[in-house]
């Protein structure tokens, strides 16, 4: 900004900074929260008033990961000496870590599975839903389709109805079909996503100007080839940012996976607060759990921020 | 390069019929410009050629074979779309060889096509860059350059110059009638602006309302329009255009009681329909005086346009105002008396009912 500032301007400004600080204390402090508790110990995760100043510690994670039971006497101290270093955070939170009796290997949690089973799902359901969406939003976009709007609505319709509404029947529906507990079972489920995608895709088509593929088909390119080298490489954007949408809300997928699954298929969100368990639950746990299950979005968002910011074809049509 | 004709095309949007039993012959390496308000009909017959648009009845043939069926990459032929119409991510040398790819020619072969078209439109500086880098001018090479690089039957191009501004347009006017005679190629022009239709044209075409109203070369559309859409959407400033009674040798515009006496035997055997008789007069066929004089009609200056080169006079006579065009600075005020006639030579009269010439001018 050139020129001289009136000490209006000053003002609003830094009315405007301090408003940006405040919104961002409110959005940070829950993150900070979770990730302060997935390093504290047991004992200090649960003090009013809050710990702030504590030696961070990896046991939450090591009992994250592996299955424990409570210890009924105290280990002998060869046991202990013994043990690997992460053994010994168990053992010192009055747990140890079970083995497999014969082997003597470590039994591990049901958390790694279920982070897999949750990328596993996201991924295919948004790759799903981006595509088919994109595909759709064209046909919609730029042929005459009978009866266009009521699709349309009827497609964003599938969306209306809150996912425990439509989780029994679809439940039983699967029993019968044996997709309960499968990954393709949920991967369908979070297809609900495919109605944003439409409309979201539609809306970024129909801003990529005709022309593009009218000169693409006089130049003697087929209507598909023009599809595929004009259109999508103009439709990326908006790809980018329904994947990103469509992600997020098929990572964070409570309701159906739930109902659904078990433990075959089973992604984290059941699987987290399923740990509070009977008994005082282990908050630290809880919050390790989290705060891992929060990177994949954070990545991906991350990764994908140059196309959320729009006008990538800026300037390259004049109207 | 080849000859297309177009055959009794019709073609309907719904109910709405935009082409009317179109007949035209485009000659091989001729360049036609067809020019018309917006909603003529002259953009839809152009994207009837390219294959962008169905015909609902009709042929169109390129060399002799019907092609009206064909899709458009199978009918060898070009287009130039008035927003230019690059693909933003791709570099102008993708661009340009883009059609060159869908003919899978080999690339040492596109290289030097791309290099040799790019030299002729003077891009060859922006081959690497990016089409939202360049000036409009430049974008507008591109795209004729992408037109051109695959050597078609036919270049279309659909008012390619709308989006630029009036000096760039003239400059890229020139550049276009340039290439056209460098290379020859047959190509039919959309535009709505008559000086590019006059400055470009072999042949004029001007379409209103989805009907053929006259073709010919410039100065013949603009000496013997056919009709009074004709006579007055060429020409600026406008053709003025009046109700006339014709009584002996003398015509009266609307119902004033003088009249300009023309010569036998220009009004011999002028008779109009039911509507009455219509006299279109261009600005340069109306001729001022400052004195008295024989076959002159008094008249008083009300409006003037000083356009440097020359002045637009609005004389009025009677009820009437004929618009003159005079030297510059020949009246100098509004009010001011004057004499005017019009050049018999320079007059055209229609049918006013049916809008159709009754005579030509001589």
């Amino acid at each position: 900004m050139a020129g001289v500032r009136t000490s209006r301007e000053i003002v609003s400004n830094r009315i405007a900074v301090v408003a940006v600080f405040v919104a961002l204390a409110i959005m940070l402090t829950p993150i900070y929260w979770i990730a302060s508790t997935a390093f504290k110990p047991r004992n200090l995760a649960t003090t009013i008033p809050p710990t702030v100043v504590f030696e961070p510690t990896v046991s939450p994670f090591v009992k994250l990961f592996t299955k424990r039971s409570q210890l009924r006497e105290q280990p002998s101290q060869e046991e202990y000496d013994a043990a690997p270093w992460w053994e010994k955070m168990v053992f010192d939170g009055g747990e140890k870590v079970v083995r497999n009796a014969k082997t003597g290997d470590v039994t591990l949690s049901g958390y790694g599975d279920r982070f897999t089973n949750s990328l596993i799902i996201s991924i295919v359901s948004t790759m799903l839903a981006v595509s088919m969406g994109t595909l759709t939003a064209y046909g919609f976009s730029r042929f005459k389709v009978a009866g266009e709007d009521d699709w349309l609505f009827f497609i964003l319709s599938t969306r209306m109805l809150p996912p425990v509404v439509v989780a029994i029947p679809m439940f039983l529906m699967y029993r019968v079909v044996g997709l309960n507990d499968t990954h393709l079972g949920l991967i369908i489920d979070t297809a609900f996503n495919l109605s944003f995608s439409v409309w979201i895709m539609k809306g970024f088509i129909d801003e990529i100007p005709r022309e593009y593929e009218e000169a693409a088909l006089v130049d003697g390119y087929t209507r598909m080839q023009a599809f595929f080298k004009v259109v999508l490489p103009e439709a990326l954007t908006g790809m980018a940012a329904t994947a990103v949408f469509c992600f997020i809300t098929a990572w964070n997928e409570y309701a159906f996976a739930l109902i659904m699954t078990n433990r075959n298929a089973q992604t984290a969100p059941p699987y987290i607060p399923s740990q509070v368990g009977s008994g005082l639950p282990d908050w630290t746990v809880i919050a390790a759990g989290t705060l891992l299950f929060l990177i994949p979005v954070a990545i991906f968002t991350f990764l994908l921020r140059n196309h959320l910011l729009r006008g990538m074809s800026f300037g390259a049509i004049r109207k | 390069m080849a000859q297309i004709d177009i055959r009794n095309v019709q073609k309907f949007f719904g109910h709405l019929q935009v082409l009317k039993d179109l007949n035209l012959t485009i000659k091989d390496g001729e360049f036609v410009v067809m020019l018309g308000q917006s909603g003529g009909g002259k953009t839809t017959a152009l994207r009837a050629i390219a294959g962008l648009e169905t015909v609902s009845s009709g042929q169109i043939l390129i060399d002799g074979v019907e092609v009206q069926d064909r899709k458009a990459a199978d009918r060898d032929i070009a287009f130039v779309f008035q927003s230019f119409s690059l693909y933003p991510h791709m570099t102008v040398r993708e661009n340009i060889a883009f059609p060159l790819r869908a003919v899978r020619m080999n690339a040492a072969d596109r290289d030097k096509a791309v290099t040799e078209v790019a030299s002729t439109l003077q891009i060859s500086q922006h081959l690497d860059r990016k089409p939202s880098a360049l000036s409009g001018g430049d974008m507008q090479r591109v795209a004729i350059g992408r037109a051109l690089v695959r050597r078609p039957q036919a270049l279309l191009m659909d008012e390619p110059l709308g989006v630029l501004d009036a000096k760039l347009r003239e400059q890229m006017r020139a550049e276009i009638k340039r290439l056209h005679i460098a290379r020859g190629s047959t190509s039919v022009y959309v535009t709505h602006d008559q000086i590019e239709a006059m400055s470009l044209a072999d042949r004029i075409v001007i379409l209103h309302d989805g009907v053929l109203q006259q073709v010919g070369a410039p100065d013949e559309v603009y000496l013997h329009p056919t009709n009074l859409f004709v006579a007055t959407f060429v020409g600026s400033p406008v053709m003025n255009v009046n109700g006339v009674r014709i009584e002996g040798n003398s015509v009266m515009l609307n119902d004033a009681s003088r009249g300009f006496t023309f010569p036998d035997p220009v009004l011999a055997g002028l008779s109009g329909g039911a509507g009455g008789i219509t006299m279109g007069v261009r600005p340069e066929a109306v001729l001022l005086r400052h004195e008295p004089a024989e076959g002159y009609v008094q008249a008083v200056t009300t409006n003037i346009e000083p356009l440097g080169s020359h002045d637009i006079v609005d004389a009025q006579v009677d009820g009437a105002v004929l618009r003159a065009r005079t030297e510059s600075g020949f009246v100098t005020g509004e009010g001011q008396t004057l004499w005017v006639r019009i050049d018999p030579a320079q007059a055209h009269f229609f049918d006013t009912a049916t809008g159709l010439t009754l005579r030509g001018a001589n």
